[in-house]
């Protein structure tokens, strides 16, 4: 799957104000997440054969970003660099002031930051409830009453208190979809990321859950960033980062 | 905690497959169980049979050291060599005492003994060969040949080895023969000596030393020699038919006080490791020992009859270990299979934060707790199981100690039984286990509790490092 990204590099940002950017005020202190000159190479990739080169992308709490790139520009990539699944290369990347390299990723994925996936990897062995439960008790909160908890997430993304015993494989993509939102808000994460997460809907609900990610940015303070090619999720962001490819190597 | 709680989430979610495990597992306790109680009972047994044998040391004669210097081709050689053996000092009875004294020995007994003429009774004899062959196991011929009879004293039951052995068994006694044995001018006669002299019990015999000194002394015994080994196969008579036994302080008596009556004694000591025979032979030459003596053990004796229980010891190893490496190897496939179905869930699960350490220990305990669980039926069913394979692999041991118990007591005519409790020797007191405690003690217990956490943890080690080597976000692209 590495050969695809292979001879893609990666266009430095490009558009950073572009058309669609409804700018509010921007002062450096709301910058939550940071990427400075991020490059990543596979492990097993030959030198300056790139996957994402010299990325400098600032992401501001209370806003709602958009990543956007065709195929093979590298946006798993710079995800899995900025939901800490994988480290950079070259480069850092800045979270709340301090950098990944010296933070247990673990920790910043249980507790910093929410994730939220395309094909909304939930656990299908349990219960709705119980797949919120879990990413509490991986942040190690203290939550006295975590069902109750749970409950709450679910109603805050628009699902009623009976699916919370249901089996998730029971429920359709959306109210899955809302779930694993849900499990993302369960510790109370400074930041959310996206990974295509209206991919597989229909545009009803993209745009209710679209609307529930433009409420934790604007009225939670969260910092929203959703990896996407969608344009219905470009028109509701604050501010879309562009991945290009880069030329392709010679030789290559 | 919550840890424990999915690994519990995840034991009820694959039913299938932990059934699987745990039967698995379940076969193996069963089998370690069973094995290792048998290995015990082969251990317990072994013991038995070394402590049946007392820790015997008898004082030897050194014919390599003798041989050292003999030049049988040179006549002054042989004329020196000669001259040495005659000197080498004996030991006396008080020299055994004081050998005895020893923090090394727990006790003694000794045959002693003397030769004398008869003087109302005669010498079982038909041949006219004056080189009659003394039986007697000990027996020294220059001392023995030129009188009539051997007159051996024990000095306890332990002593009469050859009735212990059952070279030599009481036909007839009298009722108190046991209680008068060892004390006093009582003895035991061949048959065949009493056949030939018209003797029977309670008559009383006459002996005599060489200077014509007349010892009187009591029938209370006569006992035959079963050897079929007779050394002489033309001999009429059994070689201990010149052979009176009596008691060593009789013995004693007869020898105080008259220099010209030379006795000889063989002791044994009882002693109470193998491990201390060179410091106490060091002890017997610091005591006056000559050098040419050295001191011999029955510890390959001892040994000798363990081997058939070593053997069925190394078996139960072999089958111990064999079951464990098949075992091991389905537990570690089965293992791999595990990891490669849930390869989604542990990139959920890494993805959401839970480190590798956490989750490791997630799958680990999942499969401890299957373990504990088929670990506890296992035992329990090899436990039961157990007892009786164990007893009826004792069943012969149990047997032949039996009737060997039985067969020393008849030896002795019976009385000795009620007297001393004599058991055989070499034969260990071995009786069925009757619960199964005493098969699977706490020892197999925790042998088996160690056994079965190492290969539950070594066949998951290479579930653990897949776990390591997991990319989470490989894993869900995969599925995606």
């Amino acid at each position: 799957m590495a050969n695809t990204k292979k001879n893609n590099n990666v266009s430095k940002e490009k558009t950073k104000d572009n058309t669609e950017v409804k700018e509010k005020s921007t002062s450096p202190k709301n910058i939550i997440l940071s990427i400075k000159k991020a490059s990543y190479r596979y492990s097993d990739a030959e030198e300056n054969d790139y996957a994402l080169k010299d990325i400098s992308f600032d992401f501001e709490s209370g806003k709602m970003y958009a990543i956007r790139g065709r195929s093979g520009t590298g946006k798993t990539t710079l995800l899995s660099l900025i939901s800490g699944l994988e480290r950079c290369s070259e480069g850092e990347i800045i979270f709340d002031g301090k950098s990944l390299k010296d933070m247990n990723l673990d920790k910043y994925r249980n507790s910093d930051i929410g994730i939220v996936f395309q094909s909304y990897n939930l656990l299908p062995f349990m219960t709705a409830s119980e797949n919120i439960i879990l990413s509490m008790d991986a942040s190690g909160l203290k939550i006295k009453n975590k069902k109750a908890k749970a409950i709450e997430l679910m109603e805050k993304v628009g699902l009623k208190e009976t699916y919370a015993d249901r089996k998730v494989l029971r429920l359709s993509g959306g109210e899955q979809q809302r779930v694993a939102i849900a499990r993302s808000l369960s510790y109370n994460p400074k930041m959310i990321i996206a990974d295509e997460p209206t991919g597989n809907l229909d545009k009803q609900t993209e745009t209710e859950i679209l609307e529930i990610f433009k409420k934790l940015a604007h009225e939670e303070n969260k910092c929203v960033i959703i990896v996407t090619h969608s344009q219905n999720v470009c028109d509701t962001v604050d501010k879309i980062y562009d991945l290009q490819k880069l030329p392709e190597k010679k030789g290559k | 905690m919550f840890i424990l709680k999915n690994a519990w989430i995840s034991i009820k979610r694959n039913k299938g497959r932990n059934i699987l495990i745990g039967i698995i597992i379940l076969i193996i306790a069963c089998a370690c169980t069973i094995t290792l109680a048998i290995k015990n009972t082969a251990v317990d047994l072994i013991d038995s049979y070394k402590s049946a044998y007392d820790k015997e040391v008898t004082i030897g004669f050194n014919r390599e050291n003798m041989m050292k210097d003999f030049n049988p081709a040179d006549e002054e050689g042989r004329a020196s060599a000669r001259e040495k053996f005659d000197n080498i000092a004996s030991y006396t009875i008080n020299d055994v005492e004081s050998f005895a004294d020893s923090d090394y020995i727990e006790s003694y007994y000794y045959t002693y003994s003397v030769g004398l003429n008869g003087n109302d009774i005669e010498k079982a004899e038909i041949e006219s060969n004056d080189d009659m062959p003394n039986g007697f196991g000990h027996g020294k011929e220059n001392n023995m040949s030129s009188t009539d009879f051997n007159l051996t004293g024990y000095s306890s039951q332990d002593a009469m080895s050859e009735f212990i052995s059952g070279t030599y068994t009481m036909s007839e006694i009298t009722d108190n023969a046991w209680d008068v044995a060892f004390d006093g001018n009582y003895v035991f006669i061949n048959e065949e000596l009493a056949t030939f002299n018209n003797l029977k019990l309670n008559d009383k015999i006459k002996l005599e030393d060489e200077d014509g000194n007349v010892y009187e002394f009591e029938i209370i015994g006569i006992f035959k020699e079963n050897d079929d080994e007779n050394e002489q196969p033309m001999s009429m008579f059994s070689n201990s038919v010149n052979t009176i036994i009596t008691n060593s302080n009789a013995v004693v008596n007869l020898t105080n006080g008259n220099e010209n009556l030379q006795a000889s004694i063989y002791p044994t000591f009882i002693i109470d490791s193998y491990d201390n025979v060179e410091k106490l032979q060091d002890e017997f030459y610091e005591k006056g020992l000559d050098e040419n003596f050295i001191l011999q053990t029955n510890e390959e004796l001892a040994l000798s009859g363990v081997s058939s229980i070593k053997n069925i010891n190394s078996f139960a190893t072999t089958f111990l270990v064999i079951t464990l490496i098949i075992g091991g190897i389905v537990l570690f496939i089965i293992n791999m299979i595990n990891i490669r179905e849930r390869k989604y869930e542990i990139g959920v699960l890494r993805t959401i934060g839970i480190s590798k350490l956490k989750l490791t220990m997630q799958f680990v305990s999942e499969l401890v707790i299957v373990s504990l669980v088929a670990l506890m039926l296992g035992a329990g069913i090899g436990a039961v199981s157990s007892k009786g394979v164990s007893n009826s692999l004792l069943e012969s041991e149990i047997n032949s100690s039996k009737e060997t118990t039985e067969e020393v007591n008849k030896n002795f005519g019976n009385h000795g039984g009620e007297r001393g409790g004599m058991h055989g020797k070499g034969m260990p007191v071995v009786e069925a286990y009757d619960s199964i405690d005493a098969v699977v003690d706490i020892k197999v217990l925790v042998e088996l509790l160690g056994i079965s956490v190492s290969l539950v943890l070594i066949s998951s080690i290479a579930s653990m490092v897949s776990i390591q080597r997991f990319s989470p976000l490989t894993i869900l692209k995969e599925r995606s």
